[in-house]
């Protein structure tokens, strides 16, 4: 890593010398990363799970109609909250990026450790959503328009655009079709009816329920286009959020 | 008023404080992932509502084919189940429902179900006051000795527990496969199908990332940063050359996501949207009338006892005369011993095989009618939380009676109404 003093501050008179001054910022630069990497995945992951959930929990929820309307627009609120707090800060274009990295890493460590480990699902029932270029799109966004607004809008959505064809390349495969006594399945619908889910009953599913039809069969590009306008909303909102707690002034110690 | 600042954080950074760090993370990373669990042995059956289990779906014929399995064997979970007439108000009608398995996790795996002929492997609707037959047909997956329950999740009403057994599973889970034939003739293993190259896809992304995030990290890292965004100097940190490298960078995002999902489309010409949807029109089961009335007359439950008493009058239109044999409620079964002399093959925690009785134990002939008081008594109804029935909402019991005829044909009887609890022995109504 590459530190040095051209920030304009001087070293001062509190280290022994320069060396040992670059040092301590390098290592507190390390404690910062891997303690912010912590909580975004800690507060990321409660909150993707509460609303993402099911959705994300099974294969047999990653429908064509809910699943992709639905994630990318919870997933936006950290996405747009990370972005806000390492661009304005640090003008670090890593915001949604990093967020989406921790999601993914403690979703990994979830399913592997708890729905495998502890409960013996199979991993192609349970593995999570792909986001991570998504992330990629709207770090990049941000950092070549430099603006939010643009962010909003177009970040926002190819955010949403982009969802259903980065998780296409693992979830086609789950979509080939097989019968079991005479009923039409995919697997992905025969591995959730194979593997013995007590309290997640079948009805629970929510695929491709709704009333907008007009688009056949077509169904992935209108919720996906959908998912993106409301992520622009979203954006615009979770940017002042993630604005609103950039900041110490929360850990000040006052003297009472 | 003294703050906290970015440049006190630094002077505490030492190495002795990131050891302790490490250490720390180290151990909390261990704590949460490594102890084993206990697996569970029980689904949560007695907490439900005793009215909500003996007046939603009566279980009666529940057999496991075997008790005794090694991984791969096949196994078959069958029974009826009678949709009581007298549906609680609380819990939402069986309009939409699942035929589940109650068992720790997918131990055993559900090969097929069925009710009466119809595969169900989605929802289906059933209707109140009449009786379905199912099959379940289980695979043994992983070793050990599991409680298995046959379970039907009615939506809005929540799971309905039927009767358990204690399955045990030998060997190994290693060794299970669960060979499926797609539609286009090719066979896989379920059990491990696409994992490697899940891994793989998503492995390389969260590479990436990681790769992404460091690259600007190593280069002016976060404090340094800071410093120049505050001193005004933000938008010296990201020039064209910047800007370069992330358009780059989005390219070849864009390029890869077009590669793979290209890829996929060709490798996988042939895709269904997942299938959904409710199966209706499931015939219950054919079978005759019921040629016994009974008409419920009143009772009581005494706490202390473990009693229920249950007054009624009972009809008998058929050629035979007749004796109550069994009551079944929420699963369990309480048989009368005059007439049970064998003790049938069935859970023992669910068999009180001498815990059913009536006031007059003469055969009732053809065309009488005769008021019984029968009597229900067993700590099995105490153990299995029946006794709560005295402080639910809704003090109405229900289950089925069965009577049997000399030659041995069961005539089956619905039953079920308020009943007055008795806090103490001895206390009249």
């Amino acid at each position: 890593m590459s530190a040095s003093t051209e920030s304009g501050l001087p070293a001062g008179k509190t280290w022994k010398s320069k060396e040992e001054f670059l040092g301590c910022v390098i290592l507190t630069d390390w404690i910062l990363l891997v303690i912010l990497f912590a909580v975004l995945l800690g507060s990321f992951h409660i909150h993707y799970m509460l609303l993402a959930g099911d959705w994300d929990f099974w294969i047999d929820f990653k429908d064509r109609r809910m699943w992709p309307t639905v994630t990318p627009i919870v997933a936006m609120c950290f996405a747009a909250a990370s972005q806000s707090f390492f661009w304005t800060r640090f003008r670090l274009p890593i915001g949604a990026t990093t967020v989406v990295l921790a999601l993914l890493i403690g979703e990994w460590i979830n399913r592997y450790d708890n729905f495998w480990g502890w409960t013996f699902f199979p991993i192609n029932l349970v593995f999570p959503s792909a986001l991570i270029p998504m992330g990629f799109w709207l770090d990049i966004v941000l950092m070549i328009s430099g603006s939010w607004l643009v962010t909003a809008l177009l970040g926002g959505l190819g955010w949403g655009l982009l969802f259903y064809p980065i998780n296409w390349p693992v979830l086609a495969q789950y979509h080939q079709a097989t019968e079991i006594d005479g009923v039409l399945l995919t697997l992905a619908d025969l591995i959730g009816f194979n593997y013995v889910r007590t309290g997640t009953p079948e009805y629970i599913r929510m695929v491709e329920r709704g009333t907008l039809r007009t688009f056949g069969k077509d169904v992935v590009p209108v919720a996906a286009f959908f998912s993106g306008f409301i992520s622009m909303l979203v954006y615009f909102l979770w940017w002042n959020v993630g604005k609103w707690f950039s900041t110490t002034k929360y850990l000040e110690i006052e003297e009472v | 008023m003294k703050s906290l600042n970015l440049q006190s954080m630094a002077k505490c950074a030492t190495a002795r404080v990131v050891r302790l760090w490490i250490l720390g993370l180290a151990v909390a990373g261990a704590l949460t992932t490594l102890p084993a669990a206990t697996p569970a042995a029980a689904h949560g059956e007695r907490s439900q509502q005793a009215f909500l289990r003996m007046r939603t779906l009566n279980w009666y014929d529940v057999k496991w084919s075997k008790t005794e399995l090694n991984v791969n064997d096949e196994m078959e979970l069958t029974g009826k189940v009678h949709v009581f007439s007298g549906w609680p108000q609380a819990v939402a009608r069986p309009g939409e429902s699942f035929l589940n398995v109650g068992e720790p996790g997918p131990v055993l795996i559900r090969k097929s179900a069925f009710v009466g002929e119809v595969p169900v492997p989605r929802t289906f609707s059933m209707d109140v006051g009449k009786d379905y037959e199912y099959k379940i047909v289980l695979k043994a997956r992983r070793q050990g000795r599991y409680h298995v329950h046959v379970q039907i999740n009615v939506k809005d009403g929540g799971p309905i527990v039927g009767p358990g057994q204690w399955i045990t599973i030998k060997g190994d889970m290693k060794d299970f496969t669960n060979p499926v034939t797609l539609l286009e003739g090719s066979t896989i293993d379920l059990e491990t199908y696409g994992i490697t190259w899940t891994y793989i896809y998503h492995f390389f992304w969260m590479a990436a990332a990681a790769a992404w995030i460091l690259y600007w990290f190593m280069t002016k890292g976060i404090i340094v940063r800071y410093w120049q965004v505050k001193a005004g100097k933000g938008r010296e940190l990201i020039g064209q050359s910047e800007k370069r490298i992330g358009a780059i960078t989005l390219a070849a995002v864009l390029l890869a996501v077009l590669v793979f999902y290209a890829a996929a489309n060709r490798e996988f010409p042939r895709t269904l949207p997942m299938q959904a949807g409710l199966l209706t029109g499931i015939s219950p089961i054919d079978e005759p009338r019921s040629t016994v009335a009974v008409q419920f007359k009143g009772g009581s439950y005494t706490v202390p006892g473990r009693e229920l008493r249950i007054r009624a009058k009972v009809t008998n239109n058929g050629k035979e005369p007749i004796r109550l044999g069994e009551f079944t409620a929420a699963g369990l079964r309480f048989l009368n011993p005059e007439v049970f002399t064998t003790r049938p093959d069935f859970p023992d925690y669910l068999l009180a095989d001498r815990g059913l009785s009536v006031s007059d134990p003469n055969p009732i002939a053809p065309g009488e009618t005769r008021d019984l008081e029968v009597i229900v008594q067993d700590a099995r109804f105490d153990i299995e939380r029946l006794s709560d029935l005295a402080y639910d909402t809704d003090s109405q019991f229900g289950g089925l009676l069965f009577f049997f005829s000399p030659s041995g044909e069961r005539q089956r009887a619905e039953i079920g109404g308020p009943v007055i609890p008795k806090f103490q022995a001895g206390a009249t109504l």
